[in-house]
């Protein structure tokens, strides 16, 4: 048996798992951190290596988990954003109890995305799936004696477990129908069953409640801003960096490798979904006074531009997808890290809080710019980068008969310039307007940590933009790997 | 040494002063004047100095670098594009800023520690402005022609306190929006169907093209020129954008980056000369804006309100040439053509000059008399003497008097104008329409002339000169007016230097004539005539109604249709509001209802049906479960309706 194509995930469960117990011993929140943030890295260093070594595509077992261009890369973008998630931490829950319980639950829900990843089987995909959920509900929850955590909590517990159930129903008729839960076997029938087209839809559907769920596609978003609001910070960032593509991951997976046969009957549907999300998270964005709410919108619209890949299906447009994906990871997760380390320094989530943030500390608030730009895809940032593979796809990806794909991208394009309103409303109370009267107006003195993992993000969004073609790279080698 | 090989400095060094005046600029005690006036004036001495080259020596420099590869078939470049347009705009565009940025070192004097914004901003805005001349594909310009927007944006409402100003830059913002989404749609079409952005590649691959598809292609980016030179029906922000600072009129709002329309249209010329309905449709944009704008010139309230107008119409001046050069061009008369082309840019150029320096005149009187409104002005000439002259020399070059350099171009676009009459009959029209936009300029800036400087002070002048303000305005001011004024009175005679204006910036055909030659055709020309007439009956109606009153303006406005006339004028046509109707109620009206939708209707119909199995099951906790079951029923309410498309979808196929 060749364990090499576990070992990422493998050292991070043994990680999660000795966190508290090492909590036995210690009881600092930066050693467990430390902890945590080592076995994060020595994952990160696993799934490096095999990229280093180009040993290409490495099966475990009788082949339900593979390691390959396409799972390592989405690996290292979960695992980025929990080793973002866990530096932004140490100083957010210092005061807490249980904070060994709360790295370990972290280390878990990557190891249910890595799993995800790495899936070529419906019911691992689900086991990935679960791991990440139920870890996420308690992270959520984290905070139990805070009544909106605690009712964020109680939503997302029970809007999940729904759609878990749905999309367990769904598999359990895919199974029915072809007799395997292998993506690549499903895909293979599914073109033979013409006279069982319907219960597949039905098949189809259910399944995708689960993904859609996770990815915050309308009309399964209702969840997404009242948890996103509620949840500590840095849980909503690792919800909206990490276990959101997780669900794009398992998209990918279903629709464009179980699914692909009958690409024509849901292709035009879930197209509509993708304007439908994001014109409904854009235009519900304009509205919002909370910060997090509005980049909990913004979430929605974003998760309706990557849905843009799935019709397209070329694998111009999954790289698109990936890209995106990627860059949308570091902008997102370090929006909310960033509100999540003003937060620390008493600065609250409504947007007009950031009035005159330029003054008391011109590195947050170029930071949040350069960050909501990024989203708003203004060049030469990351989220530019993507878009502009991300939107061509669907113009470049016409054959006969396909044509009203170019909708997609008019869509995008529309949605995109109606977002900078939003975004530049940020930019503006932060460096046009004064301080309120009385307001304080001292210096910020921001944790460091947190501080650094807003760096990092902000690195990531201009070096990725200045320099997309080595990413791009990277993406389109996971698209080829998805559809080898 | 080859200057060229340096041009990437030139908007570098803007730039660089841009960052060391953001930076340290609040440090400084001028808050960063002194740095602003280097870093610009470093970036125009190469600038001029590779104009000179360009132009003397007639070549092209090109240079670039892979920027973005998409695939094999798709790459984005970012280089540099320079021929003698770009020649002409850098030294436009590099000099008006040199000099707007010397005079904003006084004029903004009073700011205090905001001038560190103001300086930042600018340094920025020049930057921008500069990069986008130096472009070598439509991509490239469109990533700075968002810069140039964004800056336009900060400056307008560089006094944010004021709602108005507020207000203005959020429209500004707005209203352009719209072109820039057109602009971004025939950004997409050219790049589907030519694969390249580049002009050259653009310009070698149209013949071979899909024509719808480049007509296409050809009004969507015409679309991004409407929303950035103010043309009609995307005019109204530019009138509002003079809630910034004076000198923000004149350097972005009058010479610069208005401009970029017109240089786009430049660009896209062999594009939009591959349809004669965009190319009239371009020239009939143009002639009616000139038009309109000049009719809510006549009897604006406020001083920098005339020059907004008067602005927009002689934008649409520029875009009328253009659009009938491109006309002459797709019905084969080339020679035309080459000159129609040349005639827009020229009035771009001899424009810029005398509108910077009426806006910088503006300022001048604004800085003396503390109000905008004309009404409150007068007798100013005896005080401020190098203000009222120059001005004066300025509005006779935009009335067009011979032999100032607004009478050579404004000659010269509406005689392309009548050769376009010739091949279509609509250009007929747009050239009568162009004669009397002659006439109503000449006549709206006299008025203006008139009411400031001549006639018995009124209460804001003659608060002003009891104050004691016996002085003009400081020599950092008057400098840049005295040079712009040199400029508006002779900038025209470029037509007379070595090969004249028409042998260096020409689309295929140059057209030399000498000193001899030039003179006998303008002025052979009955045209020439006409637009001479037209010219000295605006300025006499002007003398007449409001230097020696023989004709009351009052009167002639008191009632009837003149009154309804002069208030759908003031309320300039109705534009705002109708702006507001579409925008505001339109489109966040649609939000809003959208909003509503989701929270009354969804949440309804979930919490109807939830409320229905309650009762139904006639449980008594109702929130809890109300709580569990409405979750279920919008998924089931989700489910139901992915379904349903489905099957519809799967029906219609």
């Amino acid at each position: 048996m060749d364990y090499s194509a576990i070992y990422p995930e493998l050292i991070l469960a043994l990680f999660a798992i000795a966190v508290p117990a090492v909590n036995i011993l210690v009881k600092d929140s930066r050693f467990l951190a430390g902890f945590s943030l080592a076995g994060v890295g020595l994952s990160m260093l696993a799934v490096v290596m095999h990229f280093v070594e180009g040993t290409g595509r490495v099966v475990f077992d009788t082949g339900l988990l593979v390691l390959d261009d396409f799972s390592g890369l989405f690996m290292l973008v979960f695992l980025t954003v929990a080793f973002l998630v866990i530096l932004a931490s140490i100083r957010y829950i210092e005061d807490e109890r249980h904070k060994a319980e709360y790295y370990s639950l972290i280390l878990l829900a990557t190891v249910g995305m890595m799993l995800v990843a790495a899936s070529t089987d419906l019911f691992v995909l689900y086991i990935g799936i679960e791991i990440t959920s139920l870890s996420s509900y308690a992270l959520v929850a984290f905070r139990k004696k805070d009544i909106k955590g605690a009712e964020a909590a109680t939503k997302y517990f029970i809007f999940g477990g729904i759609s878990s159930a749905f999309t367990l129903f769904g598999i359990s008729l895919v199974y029915g129908l072809t007799g395997t839960t292998s993506f690549q076997e499903v895909g293979v029938l599914v073109g033979t069953l013409d006279g069982y087209r319907e219960m597949l839809w039905l098949a189809l559907v259910m399944v995708m409640v689960g993904f859609g769920f996770k990815v915050a596609m309308v009309p399964f978003h209702s969840w997404a801003p009242d948890v996103y609001e509620g949840a500590p910070t840095t849980i909503t960032a690792m919800l909206a960096a990490g276990s959101k593509k997780m669900g794009f991951v398992a998209m990918f997976k279903f629709f464009l490798i179980g699914m692909l046969a009958i690409k024509a009957d849901w292709d035009v549907v879930v197209a509509i979904l993708s304007i439908v999300t994001m014109t409904l998270g854009n235009l519900a964005a304009l509205n919002q006074t909370s910060i997090k709410r509005m980049l909990a919108y913004s979430s929605i619209a974003q998760a309706g531009y990557i849905l843009m890949a799935l019709p397209v299906g070329t694998e111009y447009a999954v790289t698109g997808g990936i890209f995106h994906i990627l860059t949308h990871a570091f902008m997102k997760g370090g929006a909310f890290i960033a509100v999540a380390t003003l937060a620390t320094v008493a600065i609250g989530d409504r947007i007009s809080d950031y009035k005159g943030l330029a003054k008391r500390s011109n590195f947050m608030a170029f930071s949040i710019t350069i960050l909501l730009f990024s989203l708003a895809g203004i060049p030469p940032l990351a989220g530019f980068a993507s878009k502009v593979v991300l939107f061509s796809s669907p113009i470049m990806g016409t054959v006969a008969g396909s044509e009203w794909m170019v909708w997609l991208a008019v869509a995008g394009i529309i949605n995109s310039a109606i977002s900078l309103y939003y975004y530049a409303r940020v930019v503006k109370y932060m460096y046009v307007d004064e301080l309120d009267e009385g307001a304080p107006s001292e210096r910020l003195k921001l944790p460091k940590g947190m501080a650094a993992a807003v760096a990092i993000c902000v690195l990531a969004v201009i070096g990725i933009g200045v320099f997309p073609e080595y990413f791009i790279q990277l993406c389109q080698n996971a698209a080829q790997a998805l559809f080898a | 040494m080859d200057i060229l090989e340096y041009a990437w400095l030139i908007p570098v060094l803007p730039l660089l002063a841009f960052v060391i005046v953001g930076f340290l600029g609040s440090k400084m005690k001028d808050k960063g004047g002194i740095v602003s006036i280097l870093g610009v004036g470093a970036g125009m001495v190469i600038a001029l100095w590779s104009a000179y080259e360009l132009l003397t020596t007639g070549r092209i420099y090109r240079d670039s670098f892979e920027w973005v590869i998409l695939s094999s078939d798709y790459s984005l470049e970012m280089g540099i594009f320079l021929d003698s347009v770009a020649a002409m705009m850098l030294i436009v565009v590099s000099f008006i800023s040199f000099l707007v940025v010397i005079y904003s070192t006084a004029y903004m004097h009073d700011e205090g520690p905001r001038r560190h914004r103001y300086f930042t901003e600018i340094c920025l805005f020049v930057g921008v402005m500069l990069g986008l001349v130096l472009a070598n594909n439509f991509f490239q310009m469109f990533v700075f022609w968002e810069l140039v927007g964004l800056c336009s944006y900060l400056l307008i409402g560089f006094w944010f306190e004021r709602p108005s100003a507020a207000r203005a830059a959020k429209k500004a913002f707005l209203v352009t929006r719209v072109g820039d989404v057109m602009f971004m749609i025939g950004l997409f079409i050219l790049f589907t169907e030519l694969h390249t952005l580049n002009y050259e590649s653009v310009w070698a691959a149209l013949d071979t093209a899909d024509p719808a598809m480049m007509a296409f292609a050809a009004f969507f980016l015409f679309g991004g020129a409407i929303g950035k030179s103010a043309q009609f029906p995307l005019h109204d922000w530019l009138p509002d954008a003079m809630e910034g600072p004076t000198t923000v009129s004149a350097l972005i709002h009058a010479a610069t980056m208005v401009n970029a329309g017109v240089y786009l249209v430049a660009r896209a010329f062999p594009i939009i000369a591959t349809s004669a309905e965009v190319s009239l449709f371009v020239g009939a944009i143009g002639g009616i804006t000139a038009f309109l704008a000049a009719t809510m010139a006549l009897c604006a309230p406020k001083i920098k309100g005339v020059l907004a107008y008067s602005t927009v119409s002689q934008l649409g001046y520029m875009i009328l040439g253009l659009g009938a050069g491109a006309f002459l061009w797709n019905k084969g008369y080339h020679v035309e053509a080459s000159i129609a082309f040349g005639a827009g840019l020229f009035h771009l150029m001899n424009h810029a000059f005398f509108k910077g320096q009426l806006f910088l005149g503006a300022g001048s009187v604004i800085h003396y008399v503390d109000t905008e409104e004309l009404s409150r002005m007068g007798g100013l000439g005896k005080y401020m003497k190098v203000t009222s002259i120059t001005m004066l020399i300025s509005c006779l070059s935009i009335a067009g008097i011979p032999p100032l350099s607004g009478f050579w171009s404004k000659d010269e676009v509406l005689s392309v104008t009548f050769d376009a009459g010739d091949a279509g009959l609509t250009f007929m029209v747009l050239w009568v329409l162009g004669v009397l936009t002659a006439f109503m300029t000449a006549f709206y800036m006299f008025r203006m002339w008139f009411m400031v400087f001549k006639g018995q002070p009124r209460e804001g002048s003659k608060q002003a000169i009891e104050h004691g303000h016996h002085h003009e305005a400081p020599i950092a001011m008057l400098a840049p007016l005295v040079i712009l004024a040199a400029l508006a009175f002779g900038s025209g005679f470029s037509l007379f230097i070595g090969d004249g204006f028409f042998g260096a910036i020409y689309y295929e055909h140059a057209h030399v004539l000498s000193i001899g030659e030039r003179l006998e055709e303008v002025f052979t020309s009955p045209l020439t005539y006409v637009s001479i007439v037209a010219a000295v009956g605006g300025i006499m109606l002007a003398y007449y109604s409001f230097y020696k009153p023989k004709i009351s303006a009052e009167k002639v406005v008191a009632k009837g249709f003149p009154k309804a006339m002069h208030q759908l004028l003031l309320d300039r046509y109705k534009f705002p509001v109708a702006y507001d109707k579409i925008g505001y109620a339109g489109l966040y009206g649609f939000s809003l209802l959208l909003d509503k939708f989701d929270r009354y209707i969804i949440d309804g119909i979930v919490n109807g049906i939830s409320a229905f199995l309650i009762r139904a099951g006639g449980t008594v906790r109702k929130l809890q479960n109300g709580f569990v079951q409405s979750y279920a029923t919008l998924l089931l309410f989700g489910v139901s309706v992915v379904l349903i498309l489905l099957y519809v979808v799967g029906a219609l196929r």
